[in-house]
């Protein structure tokens, strides 16, 4: 027979301050973790959001990110002209060049940043379509000293209001526009290419990208996997990648946008995971603790209910289980305070660097439905690792003596 | 008068719990350490700046390489001794799980401006007449994932600088390095320009500076070198930005953007959730002392002494968790470091970080017993006579 569950949630409640005390602690250790997830998906899903299968991201072979490619002009040109999976628009083929570059700017705080440059073709505002948006004022026209702003940057960096103008090396750029995008375009400096290029010196763009007829299998291995991986992982055999890799002419490393993507923020994840796990392991301890010195402390002053529960016939698994539980709630409760504490974090901006890319990434904190259930998946575990010596303990006792005992 | 028997006998009254909290207080002493460490280890590079020590890189960013022509126009600014340059190479060892840093140098130039990095004379002869010759940390070379030895070839895979036939880069290990100063990382391979770039000739386009140590004289003034050498380049090809050494580690600090904002936050954290738990012990093992506190008190102590009393363990427990905190901390620091390895290297815990963690110690050990010593003290012999646990 079970020992009814109203006896343990009006046994929590005796005892406020401890109760109280006891679901804090294990609230904020709850709240730090979920407050890095949180993190984590911010900029995860600002990152890969916006990443599209249907483009192909171009780059020189053994780069991983397109700050290490670069191409000449001549060869980008040739490149596009060789490939004949390109769709065809109105234009000609949807194929842009891109130049990427961080640029150092200063904060509107104060301090030093490293802003992604992109200078672009007009066939990519053809390729992304709607994705990119004007929000205010116009869009630059090509060859001018002209550039556009994400919308993210606005009142991060200083000097990048319409009107304004970013010096970039020795030429003045005039902001025109400012543009959102969902993903990572959203915190980027938009301009031309051949002026970004001529400005700083560069002989050409870092990649190309391009739509690709409908039904065209790239066949790229995982650029992920293949980052971590000793030995090169081939890509499907006779598809479009295996013929790039190995073309006489201009080899090239070709995948997906969204598998692009995916992999450029594999290192922050990877850290930022840690330090969570870590974290996540650390003060799991400490509330262990903090539950199981709680629920002694319950124990001793409720050791006479015990012994007349015993009396009263309830077996020591029922009694087990019953101070089990209320461990559990206990760290339920503690589990819905850390959320409530993590929540007000949804959705603040911040601003950090990733390390793959060197560059700024403003993103928001994101208390995903994944995150929730981690932080509370992860208070039950404390509750329960907590309650089990105290619960244990309550089911060894003696009848005659729980009950002497005062 | 303070029964400091009591005080033992009190705390040991129920051992499991005085353990389970000296625990706490031990993981959340080291995480504040830890923490801490993080962000010191981050502005490490910027108090141990030499300031005799200046570096120049292109205004626009850190990806801009400068002409090598520039290295002739600083030298012969006014109050400049010496010159030398870095260029990052951003490769890896085997795959990027091996990814650390290595930079293309002047062998000799960097010896002489960087006393801070110590070689044998018999290694660093050896590296400056290998072509191919290079130099590594010895943290570096200690560490599991890459164990350079002497002598060894090693091939080192650069996304940013492929060689023409995209091959890996070898790289001969003639010396291996100690370093003097935390601003002087022990994690990285240097090895020699002209191998750098007469390897990248083929390309057709010769590497350019990342950036310009510049060392200035004993009796220069800096801030009329830094100017000079900004105005050098005002007009281009590319222009400069010039700075102390101690103000560039202070720009790529402020790189990291909220990072060490975030880290503050998890302190907090850390800090609040260990606070509450020590009140709870505390109004706990208060609660079990409250028929003995009527009766000391009933015998004539006062008020004062039985505050005492309950201050005195909270701050016992602390210090002993604390202690054992620091201890944790200390001794755990080398794993720490390699666990971090290259990803963030030069995990140091400063004496200022353990002299703080200790404060804190101290200080949560008088303010958890605050709240349960005032009502204590305040409490009239009846009523904690009356008083049933």
């Amino acid at each position: 027979m079970l020992v009814p569950i109203t006896y343990n949630l009006r046994s929590l409640f005796v005892r406020k301050t401890s109760l109280l005390l006891t679901v804090f602690g294990i609230g904020a250790t709850v709240a730090i973790v979920s407050g890095i997830l949180a993190l984590q998906q911010g900029f995860k899903t600002m990152f890969v959001a916006g990443g599209r299968d249907d483009v192909a991201v171009f780059l020189r072979p053994g780069a991983n990110s397109e700050g290490d490619s670069q191409f000449s002009r001549d060869r980008g040109l040739q490149l596009i002209k060789n490939v004949p999976e390109i769709a065809v628009g109105e234009h000609g083929p949807e194929a842009s060049m891109e130049a990427y570059l961080a640029v150092l700017l200063e904060r509107s705080g104060g301090g030093l940043t490293n802003i992604p440059l992109r200078g672009v073709q007009p066939a990519t505002f053809e390729i992304r379509g709607d994705e990119v948006k004007i929000v205010e004022g116009r869009n630059f026209k090509p060859g001018t000293d002209e550039v556009i702003i994400g919308k993210r940057l606005v009142d991060r960096i200083q000097g990048c209001r319409i009107g304004d103008s970013v010096r970039l090396n020795t030429t003045p750029f005039v902001v025109v526009g400012v543009f959102d995008h969902v993903g990572s375009f959203g915190g980027e400096i938009w301009g031309d290419l051949d002026r970004f290029c001529t400005t700083m010196g560069r002989y050409g763009p870092n990649r190309v990208i391009a739509r690709l007829k409908p039904g065209t299998v790239i066949g790229a291995a995982d650029p992920t996997k293949a980052m971590f991986s000793e030995t090169p992982i081939p890509p499907v055999p006779g598809s479009m990648a295996d013929r790039l890799r190995d073309d006489p002419v201009i080899p090239a490393k070709v995948m997906s946008e969204a598998q692009y993507l995916s992999a450029q923020t594999v290192f922050l994840t990877i850290a930022l995971i840690s330090l969570g796990a870590m974290l996540g392991v650390v003060m799991g301890l400490a509330a262990i603790f903090t539950a199981t010195n709680t629920m002694l402390s319950a124990l001793a002053a409720r050791s006479r209910e015990i012994g007349i529960l015993l009396a009263m016939g309830y077996r020591p698994i029922p009694i087990f289980l019953s101070f089990l539980f209320e461990a559990v709630v206990l760290g339920l409760i503690g589990g819905v305070v850390g959320c409530l504490l993590a929540l007000p974090f949804n959705g603040i901006r911040a601003g950090t660097m990733n390390f793959q890319t060197f560059t700024e990434m403003a993103f928001a904190f994101r208390v995903t439905p994944f995150v929730l259930i981690v932080a509370v998946t992860f208070s039950l575990v404390l509750g329960l690792l907590g309650g089990a010596w105290p619960a244990w303990r309550a089911a060894r006792m003696r009848p005659t003596q729980a009950m002497r005992r005062v | 008068m303070l029964p400091f028997k009591l005080v033992r006998k009190n705390l040991l009254r129920r051992p499991l719990r005085a353990t389970l909290t000296v625990l706490s207080l031990t993981v959340a002493i080291f995480l504040i350490c830890f923490l801490r460490t993080l962000i010191t280890t981050l502005t490490a590079g910027v108090e141990h700046a030499d300031s005799r020590r200046l570096a120049a890189m292109s205004s626009t960013g850190l990806f801009v390489e400068l002409p090598l022509s520039y290295q002739q126009k600083i030298d012969a600014v006014e109050g400049v001794e010496r010159t030398t340059k870095f260029q990052w190479f951003g490769g890896y060892y085997r795959s990027m799980k091996g990814f650390f840093a290595q930079f293309a140098i002047d062998g000799e130039a960097m010896f002489a401006m960087y006393p801070e990095c110590e070689v044998s004379p018999e290694q660093q002869a050896s590296f400056l007449h290998t072509r191919n010759g290079c130099i590594v940390g010895d943290a570096l070379a200690a560490d599991s994932k890459f164990d350079f030895k002497l002598g060894q070839t090693i091939q080192i895979n650069s996304p940013l600088h492929p060689t023409p036939g995209n091959q890996a880069w070898d790289f001969v290990v003639c010396g291996i390095y100690h370093s003097k100063s935390p601003n002087f990382d022990n994690r990285t391979l240097f090895f020699h320009w002209e191998y750098f770039e007469e390897t990248l000739k083929g390309e057709g386009h010769p590497p350019g500076v990342g950036v310009y140590a510049i060392r200035v004289k004993p009796d220069a003034d800096i801030p009329a070198v830094i100017a000079n050498v900004k105005g050098l380049f005002e007009n281009g090809p590319q222009r400069v930005d010039c700075n102390t050494e101690a103000e560039f580690q202070r720009q790529f600090v402020t790189m990291f953007g909220n990072l060490p904002l975030f880290v503050g936050w998890i302190g907090t954290g850390v800090l609040i959730a260990i606070f509450l738990a020590c009140v709870n012990t505390m109004i706990m093992s208060m609660r079990e002392q409250l028929s003995e506190i009527g009766i000391l008190k009933s015998l004539g102590f006062t008020d004062r002494s039985m505050f005492g009393l309950l201050i005195a363990q909270s701050f016992t427990l602390c210090c002993v968790g604390g202690a054992l905190g620091l201890l944790l901390a200390w001794s755990t620091q080398r794993g720490v470091e390699n666990l971090l390895g290259t990803s963030f290297p030069g995990y140091r815990i400063l004496p200022a970080t353990f002299a703080l963690a200790a404060v804190i110690a101290m200080l949560l050990g008088l303010f958890t017993g605050l709240a349960p010593a005032w009502r204590v003290a305040k409490l009239r012999c009846v009523e904690a006579l009356r008083s049933v646990d």
